[in-house]
């Protein structure tokens, strides 16, 4: 027990461990224990795209602009799992440990309460990431859906979304009273952002002013931004600029309502 | 020991703190030396947690100056953070996380940490090393939250409600634990509203009530300020009038058969030398002394009654 032992007070300080790589180590290896994030998130996007790739017509659809069903919903299934993990697992994480006293706890330790923000969003972006680019690979190689060859503007619509539903998120983690508030806005939010992006009608499929309205919201500005990609074009300035206005916005709100302690 | 200086680590000067409209702490001054434990105590709501808040850089005062191992809390906090261990009243750890993995990963933000190996031993948690967070009982939990605080070799640790919701097995064996890392030269902020804990572990505590400092003092002359009394039979009866000149004397009647004397400080001392001079025996003889507990209740309640009537009613 001689551990105990006060430093000596002109000790000059150590280089730390590296407190942000720990946090996110952990914060992984927490969600890894969360089976139900995991199977939505990462597991059921796959799934569905290997199930409707294998049973669906490989002939252009004329309801789907003259594309295949599986070049529509790809994309669709991309903003689903970024969706899911920012709106979804971060908000409901990040207001438990508000609750529970975690954050205010890190915040008397020089590694600080804004770290373990630093780690969830990091987390979010690199899973999201992974599944985006899981899916990209498995739509191309088993279904021929064509490789984004806007490249630049495919990563940008990516990350711009990632963002604008990551400022969602924190939005709801700011205003949520418990877990469980942040659990049902999240879970409320998730159907008309979906919609729009189009999981149930595509958006080829929607009405003139459906799709005007639909062009406004964040994933319904996502969409047609990889598809473009997909095709070598040009996201679509409108687009981004809808999705960097989001995320702005957002982001502007929830820092402003972000509380660290209860 | 005997060439060890009393250097002061923490030093608080007329601190207020105020939420809204509420004062949560209206004058609150503490001087805390190096390898003390010294406990804040007071009834709910006298701003016991908001004043350690304070003194561990948590909430920024309204006014008055904190300065920790002569530092100044807010300017050199990052510093503090570094030095000072702090166990807060109510935080929880996220439910999955595994005990072996919260100790790893608290000493992961420290530059010098503690083995978690060796704590869990000191805490008696080795069998729970590879058990959830959530499937801990509530002194697992407690055992684990001071360990955390522990964990950065801190020269400073501020443990608020230490043994809240322990029980009296495992108290004792946290007291103890407080004692041995004591000894090894930690300053400990004790926040407690267990006389028997103060009575027990402090070397000083700081009564609080109402958001002002009552009183500061060793448990044993805060108890003992409220003297002593002593009561016995005698033959032949004493002259009572002699009594109540001797000095320190308070009050002195008959009972019962019995005499009946109260008196500050060491009354019970000066009472038998006298009984020695007169040469009277005196029979089933009762010595009480006040205790920590008597002096907290005595000085909240006077507290309580200054607020409440003019001053002067009081005696």
């Amino acid at each position: 027990m001689s551990g105990v032992t006060p430093t000596a007070a002109g000790k000059p300080p150590q280089q730390r461990r590296g407190g942000f790589l720990s946090l996110l180590i952990t914060e992984w290896a927490l969600l890894r224990r969360e089976p139900m994030i995991l199977f939505w998130a990462l597991i059921f996007p796959v799934g569905l795209l290997v199930v409707l790739g294998s049973s669906t017509s490989s002939k252009p659809q004329h309801a789907f602009g003259g594309l295949r069903f599986i070049v529509v919903y790809t994309p669709v299934l991309m903003t689903f799992t970024l969706t899911l993990l920012a709106l979804s697992a971060m908000p409901s994480t990040l207001a438990s440990y508000r609750d529970k006293g975690y954050l205010k706890r890190l915040s008397t330790t020089p590694v600080g309460a804004p770290r373990l923000l630093a780690a969830q969003l990091t987390l979010v972006f690199g899973l999201a990431g992974s599944v985006v680019i899981l899916i990209m690979l498995v739509s191309h190689f088993a279904y021929s859906v064509p490789l984004p060859s806007e490249v630049i503007g495919f990563i940008l619509s990516i990350l711009l979304t990632m963002s604008a539903m990551a400022a969602l998120g924190l939005l709801i983690a700011s205003l949520a009273t418990s877990q469980r508030v942040a659990g049902a806005i999240g879970g409320i939010l998730f159907f008309p952002l979906m919609f729009f992006a189009g999981l149930w009608v595509p958006q080829q499929s929607m009405g003139h002013v459906l799709r005007t309205i639909s062009q406004y919201t964040p994933l319904g500005a996502a969409v047609p931004s990889i598809t473009n990609s997909n095709f070598g074009h040009w996201p679509g300035t409108t687009h981004l600029i809808v999705l960097a206005a989001y995320t702005l916005v957002l982001l502007r709100i929830s820092v402003r309502f972000f509380r660290w302690d209860r | 020991m005997a060439t060890a200086v009393a250097t002061e680590v923490v030093s608080v000067e007329h601190l207020k703190v105020r939420y809204g409209d509420t004062i949560a702490v209206s004058d609150v001054s503490l001087h805390i030396n190096r390898g003390e434990i010294f406990g804040i105590l007071g009834p709910n709501g006298a701003g016991k947690t908001t004043t350690v808040e304070c003194i561990g850089g948590l909430r920024k005062p309204d006014s008055g100056s904190i300065r920790v191992l002569g530092l100044d809390v807010r300017a050199d906090a990052d510093e503090l953070r570094e030095r000072v261990g702090v166990q807060l009243q109510t935080s929880e750890l996220p439910d999955k996380i595994y005990v072996r993995e919260a100790l790893e990963l608290f000493a992961s933000f420290y530059s010098d940490p503690l083995e978690p190996d060796e704590l869990l031993r000191l805490l008696r948690l080795e069998d729970k090393a590879s058990t959830r967070y959530v499937n801990l009982s509530g002194g697992q939990r407690q055992r684990l939250s001071i360990a955390l605080a522990l964990i950065g070799r801190p020269e400073l640790a501020i443990l608020d409600e230490l043994t809240t919701g322990l029980d009296p097995q495992s108290r004792r064996e946290t007291w103890k634990l407080i004692e041995g890392i004591r000894d090894q030269g930690l300053t400990v902020v004790l926040v407690t509203h267990f006389m028997e804990e103060a009575e027990y572990l402090c070397d000083r505590v700081a009564l609080l009530h109402h958001g002002a400092v009552r009183a500061i003092d060793t448990p044993a002359s805060l108890g003992a300020g409220l003297g002593q009394r002593i009561s016995f039979r005698s033959t032949p009866a004493l002259d009572l009038e002699q009594v109540r000149v001797l000095p320190q004397i308070r009050a002195v009647h008959e009972q019962g058969g019995r005499t009946i004397i109260e008196g500050n400080g060491d009354v019970v001392a000066t009472v038998i030398a006298y009984l020695v001079k007169q040469q009277v025996v005196p029979e089933q003889t009762r010595v009480e002394q006040s205790t920590l507990d008597d002096a907290f209740v005595a000085l909240t309640a006077e507290a309580d009654a200054e607020l409440a009537a003019a001053p002067g009613e009081t005696a």
